[in-house]
């Protein structure tokens, strides 16, 4: 059976900086885009790869402190970075991977996200760049 | 050369290198680096001869 339960190890990192302990969730996904390759003669669609169309979407407790969400945010919206996300603390390794979006856009950032009794939390999502994985120390 | 002030990024006062990718400015300007003088030596000191 496959399954993986995530309680507190997965470590995420935007632009280098550690927001693990900011982050409820974290959802990568590698992507291509799909290209209609269906010709007359074929009775079934047909489909190739295209360009690939990556994105990281985080879920962060939005926090003004110094050093934490929003100052490390505010600053990269509109331009592109690099976003890391681990199932479990380093070391790199073929069971903990490392997901990697290298030159990642984030084109929005929710700057307030108040409900009236509940910690403020944020999504945001990096898209494009390109796709990696760290296996090895 | 950078050095770290936040944890976040690694241990504050060491040399930050910037990898592929970052966007240092963005660091900068969040507070989690600072801009640092590289170290002079005795001998980027001594004037030159001059004949």
């Amino acid at each position: 059976m496959a399954t993986s339960t995530y309680l507190s190890n997965p470590v995420v990192t935007v632009n280098s900086v550690d927001l693990s302990d900011q982050c409820t969730a974290a959802t990568m996904t590698h992507r291509f885009d799909q290209l209609e390759a269906t010709a007359f003669g074929d009775t079934d669609r047909k489909y190739v790869k295209g360009l690939g169309n990556h994105e990281l979407t985080l879920t962060l407790y939005m926090s003004y402190q110094s050093a934490e969400t929003y100052a490390t945010l505010s600053s990269l919206v509109g331009t592109t970075t690099t976003v890391r996300v681990q199932p479990a603390a380093p070391p790199d390794s073929a069971t903990n991977p490392g997901f990697v979006l290298t030159g990642a856009f984030l084109a929005e950032l929710p700057v307030l996200n108040a409900t009236m009794g509940e910690l403020s939390t944020v999504d945001v999502t990096f898209v494009g760049g390109v796709y990696s994985v760290d296996t090895t120390v | 050369m950078y050095k770290i002030v936040s944890p976040r990024v690694g241990t504050p006062g060491d040399t930050y290198t910037p990898v592929e990718g970052v966007n240092v400015e963005a660091l900068l300007a969040g507070g989690f680096i600072v801009k640092s003088k590289p170290k002079t030596t005795k001998s980027d000191n001594i004037p030159e001869n001059k004949e």
